[in-house]
């Protein structure tokens, strides 16, 4: 075995997390340094695009390039990113309501034109930043300072959305499973087109006490236990259905051909076009009336 | 699954050599530097001065046996290279994250590195029915030992504490806000 | 012989009025003219009335123009319903089709009539010369070569381009009709004639574009890498340019999910170190708000196309308005500076392009230019711009020896206010972007002190640019007492207001800013020195920049705004008349 280039402390930049202490976010961000440093990318061959939330914060405490955005657009701002520069990996970060709620417009249009992105949200069912508002994976009945009488909507299901818009990988982890998790990171980042992984990262301060790591050791099934094929779209549609009773985590889905990615494409339009490019100064000739 | 697989993926105690088995012990006292380090801050951050202070000792003493395991490795393989990746160590006798509390006693900062001095001690016991080289069997039961001194040390801290810890700052505090 | 005809046309979509005006359009401008033609349409996308207006030109076409010389109506209800687009002078020769009937009441009721009228059986004629109808335009266009002196080889050379590829037999079809629409001019002469002289450029020399072509090229021109966007009249086609050309260059055009995303893509592939930009409309404009306040407190550069229309709202998304300068300016939360240029016709959209760019990757800022309707579609015939003299600025990196020397400092507070700006993949360069206020490394800050700091900062370093005095245009008497100023297509209206009241006699000087903001109060304080009464010319119902000067400067007391909402275009003369009544007031 050879020592990693980079190691995960390469990747941790000095700025230190305000996050609360007990944040699901400290074991993301933890397991996400490992994975890059398995994977071996230098960090300034990386960007991390984020919008807005605790989970948002991420890009600054790494090394990498980072872009910490406005409110649920870091899926367009990060997609700019790979087209401008197909060669970076580019993680994108944020949490349930930057991607599901004020971001939920981009994400289908994300997926469909499969870029090699890498999508971790850090889902924890509330708003922590604001203070504990409902957020679009909350569950139905959930008492938070705008439902005071418990919630009345059915919360979003990111992995079901997800598979239906055909996303290339699809995975759920908890830090309750660091290696787990930090294993799924590194697939979805290996993963040659959009991966998605569903961190279910509590929040210790507003979140439920049964949505808290301790529950999620107890209460976590891997995928790979029941037996399920992660080649099998169907059979991940049906597990899907479960998120919000069941803590499934693992790949569902993992397309085993994976088609070519958006960038791949546009190079390939670049590489035939390019022979028809004018010369700078005869930019305009192409309108003159003959 | 068991927590070795769990807590030490990609290592395989059945073939492990003494020198690997140094190193792994090094790294684990490492990761508990570092996660005592990393908790310490998050509570400094957070005004959280007397739990803070505690881990920040619990850092001081990792790094000890640390060095001590260290000289041991030095002593007997020198300048070897290390194969043993800190990145396939997920918490051995580091407290997880969610352990710690903003506003968190004293008293529960003491019981934080009591359950993780504990769940080193499991590790060792969980991996030794593996181990099968002599040597690192005789090393890892003495670290399997040490946990429980550690353990032992933990305890009298907590019988020391004064019993003023009964109401939590997170009672009577500010609550937290809005950014 | 005429140096200057203005010929209009209307008629149902299906009879191809715009289609004659362009193959005319393409005859001059292929001859050598200056030309130029705008189009207005009903709101239907198929089937509702279509007209268009031609200026031909020996000299450089400076706008639409007022009245029409010729106007061609194919019958009268969609004639109509084009009041301000196609205004009728007693001078105008108005041609008809024999069939629609003499012209109504209507026409006396909208105050003037021509007094050379003219029926033509332009249907009959065409099935009888072509054996169809389908080539009426064919007639008209044999019409107005006959009796204006447009080359008919020209127009002959244009019908092979165009039907020569289409149905077999069309293209004979249209040239039987041509020739029997010049037999006709020629065995019925008009009572005046109206023959243009011929062009002065050979032929050949002139491009034939619109402003968002210009706008495309410029981009091009200057580098353009990325454009992100999403489709919204009148702004579309530079999107639809720009994805045809843009991969021969290495370049990547985005259509996006939304204006939110087309802006927010663009912003990324900046921050990646690429040439970008998007291109919209108000309600696009609007949307794209926060994003444009990203761009600024994280320092990347962009350009950002608003081809304005009428608003609010949807508005009048067909028409010109000048509306949108207070948005441009001042829109988004915080104390921003945002440097807004506006192009004033078709060519000079090209040079703003490349001006845009050049301010934004010199002063790491988001940049907006202000088109609009007018100019960003209106067809013209101009000289092919001369761009060896057009220098292109890129943003200034930090150097490897820079970065290995200390640790790198994004925004760090230099004299300028320039800090060197990395991207990723840059080795040492590694920072952290974001919209949350940070210090000199980049960090995030909530420190009044540092907020401070850095405000003043992104200020300070757009305060040369108003130092640039080529971003005005200066006609005239410097000392002149009597002053016009306008901006964007209204410039064009001015410029022409301005020939003719020196032409006229009066002292006056005209000042066009292509530069709108920041404010540059130097230049308008030295041009207002000698300035007794004057007038600034804005097509909106505020007049924006009016506003906006009283608000930094002090203007002096004869300066009059003279505005009015879109859709309704100034004429020269009428400049000209509102000047000459300035001068009778005391100042």
């Amino acid at each position: 075995m050879n020592a990693p280039v980079f190691q995960a402390k390469d990747y941790k930049s000095e700025l230190k997390p305000i996050w609360c202490p007990g944040c699901g976010d400290f074991g993301v961000l933890q397991g996400l340094y490992r994975a890059l440093s398995s994977i071996g990318r230098p960090p300034h061959e990386v960007a991390f695009i984020s919008g807005i939330g605790c989970s948002s914060r991420i890009p600054g405490y790494t090394t990498a390039y980072g872009f910490n955005t406005v409110h649920g657009r870091s899926l367009p701002i990060a997609q700019g990113v790979k087209l401008a520069n197909p060669e970076l990996l580019v993680v994108v970060a944020g949490g349930d309501g930057d991607g599901f709620s004020i971001g939920g417009g981009h994400v289908p249009h994300a997926v469909r034109r499969n870029m090699d992105l890498t999508y971790l949200v850090m889902d924890n069912q509330v708003y922590g930043l604001t203070k504990g508002q409902l957020s679009p994976t909350s569950p139905r009945g959930l008492e938070t300072v705008t439902s005071p009488f418990g919630s009345l909507e059915e919360p979003i299901n990111p992995l079901l959305y997800m598979l239906a818009y055909g996303a290339g990988f699809v995975a759920q982890a908890t830090p309750a499973d660091m290696p787990g998790m930090t294993a799924l990171i590194e697939e979805a980042i290996r993963y040659p087109g959009f991966a998605f992984v569903n961190i279910q990262s509590p929040c210790v301060t507003f979140g439920e006490d049964d949505q808290q790591l301790k529950a999620h050791k107890a209460k976590q099934k891997s995928l790979a236990s029941l037996g399920h094929d992660p080649s099998n779209q169907l059979a991940a549609l049906d597990l899907a259905r479960a998120y919000g009773t069941e803590l499934y985590t693992g790949v569902f889905y993992r397309n085993p051909s994976p088609p070519p990615t958006y960038e791949s494409l546009v190079k390939l339009r670049q590489t035939e076009q390019a022979k028809k490019a004018r010369p700078r100064n005869q930019i305009l000739d192409a309108y003159l009336q003959k | 699954m068991t927590n070795r697989q769990q807590q030490t993926p990609g290592i395989d105690f059945a073939v492990l050599t003494l020198k690997d088995a140094l190193d792994l012990a090094v790294l684990i006292e490492e990761e508990a530097r570092d996660r005592y380090e990393e908790l310490a801050a998050q509570l400094v951050l957070h005004r959280t001065p007397g739990a803070a202070a505690f881990f920040a000792k619990m850092v001081r003493i990792e790094e000890l046996h640390r060095k001590q395991l260290l000289e041991e490795r030095a002593k007997a393989f020198g300048e070897q290279p290390v194969a043993v990746r800190r990145e396939m160590i997920f918490d051995v006798e580091a407290p997880d994250y969610d352990e710690v509390r903003s506003d968190m006693t004293t008293r529960e900062a003491l019981e934080t590195a009591l359950r993780s001095e504990e769940k080193a001690h499991r590790f060792f016991v969980s991996v030794l029915s593996h181990v099968q080289n002599p040597e690192v069997r005789k090393l890892f039961e003495e670290l399997r030992d040490e946990e429980v001194e550690h353990q032992d040390l933990v305890k009298k801290e907590l019988a020391k504490l004064p019993d003023d810890d009964r109401f939590a700052r997170v009672d009577v505090g500010d609550g937290p806000a809005p950014q | 012989m005429l140096d200057d005809l203005i010929l209009g046309m209307a008629g149902a979509g299906g009879d191809g009025v715009v289609s004659a005006g362009e193959s005319l359009l393409s005859a001059a401008s292929s001859e050598g003219y200056h030309a130029l033609m705008t189009k207005s349409f009903g709101s239907q996308i198929r089937g509702g009335e279509s007209s268009c207006r031609v200026r031909l030109s020996t000299k450089k076409v400076l706008n639409p123009g007022g009245a029409l010389d010729v106007m061609v109506a194919l019958n009268w209800d969609d004639f109509f319903k084009f009041g301000a687009e196609l205004p009728l002078s007693v001078d105008t020769v108005l041609i008809y089709e024999e069939k629609a009937g003499p012209p109504p009441e209507t026409l006396k009721a909208r105050g003037v009539v021509p007094t050379e009228v003219v029926p033509v059986a332009i249907a009959e004629l065409t099935k009888k010369s072509a054996g169809t109808d389908k080539a009426k335009t064919s007639v008209v266009l044999g019409l107005l070569s006959g009796w204006f002196g447009i080359p008919s080889e020209a127009i002959g050379r244009g019908l092979k381009k165009k039907f020569g590829s289409k149905g077999e037999g069309l293209l004979e079809a249209n040239e039987k009709a041509l020739a029997s629409g010049i037999e006709y001019a020629r065995a019925h002469p008009l009572r005046t004639p109206h023959v243009i002289s011929k062009p002065k450029g050979p032929p050949g020399s002139k491009m034939l574009c619109d402003g968002n072509d210009m706008c495309a090229a410029g981009a091009l021109f200057a580098g353009v890498k990325f454009f992100g966007g999403y489709p919204i009249t009148p702004s579309t086609e530079v999107m639809q340019t720009l994805t045809r050309e843009i991969w021969k260059y290495g370049g990547t055009v985005l259509q996006c999910e939304d204006e939110i995303s087309g802006i927010g893509a663009t912003v990324g592939a900046s921050f990646a170190g690429r040439k970008s930009m998007t291109a919209t409309s108000g309600p696009g404009m609007d949307l794209k708000t926060e994003i444009l306040g990203l761009a600024t407190i994280a320092e990347l550069p962009l350009v950002i196309l608003n081809v304005q229309r009428g608003g609010p709202s949807t508005g009048l998304p067909t028409k010109p308005e000048q509306g949108d300068l207070y948005q441009a300016a001042f829109s988004g939360h915080g104390d921003v500076l945002r440097p807004v240029l506006a192009p004033t016709d078709v060519e000079d959209t090209f040079k703003t392009t490349v001006d845009a760019f050049n301010i934004a990757e010199q002063y790491q800022t988001p940049v907006i230019i202000l088109s609009d309707q007018e100019i960003a579609q209106r067809k013209e015939a101009v000289d092919l711009i001369d761009t060896s003299r057009m220098e292109i600025i890129e943003r200034r990196a930090p150097t490897e020896a820079e970065l290995a020397e200390k640790p790198y400092a994004r925004f760090a507070l230099t004299e300028s206010g320039i800090s060197p700006i990395s991207h990723p993949g840059m080795r040492g360069g590694t920072y952290l972007a974001a919209g949350i206020e940070h210090n000199e490394k980049g960090d995030p800050t909530s420190g009044g002190t540092m907020h401070a700091k850095m405000n003043e900062k992104r200020f300070r370093k757009l305060e040369p640019l108003k130092q640039r005095t080529d971003l005005f245009e200066l006609s005239g008497n410097p000392k002149a007492p009597l002053a016009l100023l306008a901006w964007g297509s209204t410039a064009g209206v001015a410029r022409e207001a301005f020939q003719l009241a020196t032409a006229q006699g009066h002292d006056v000087k005209l000042l066009v800013p292509y530069l709108l903001y920041p404010i540059a109060e130097q230049v308008y304080a030295g041009f207002f020195e000698s300035v007794k009464h004057g007038l600034l010319v804005e097509l909106s119902h505020q007049g924006q920049l009016y506003r906006m000067l009283r608000m930094f400067i002090d203007v002096p007391k004869g300066l009059k705004s003279f505005c009015r909402s879109g859709a309704n275009p100034f004429q020269p003369a009428e400049l000209v008349a509102r000047l000459v009544e300035l001068k009778g007031l005391p100042s």
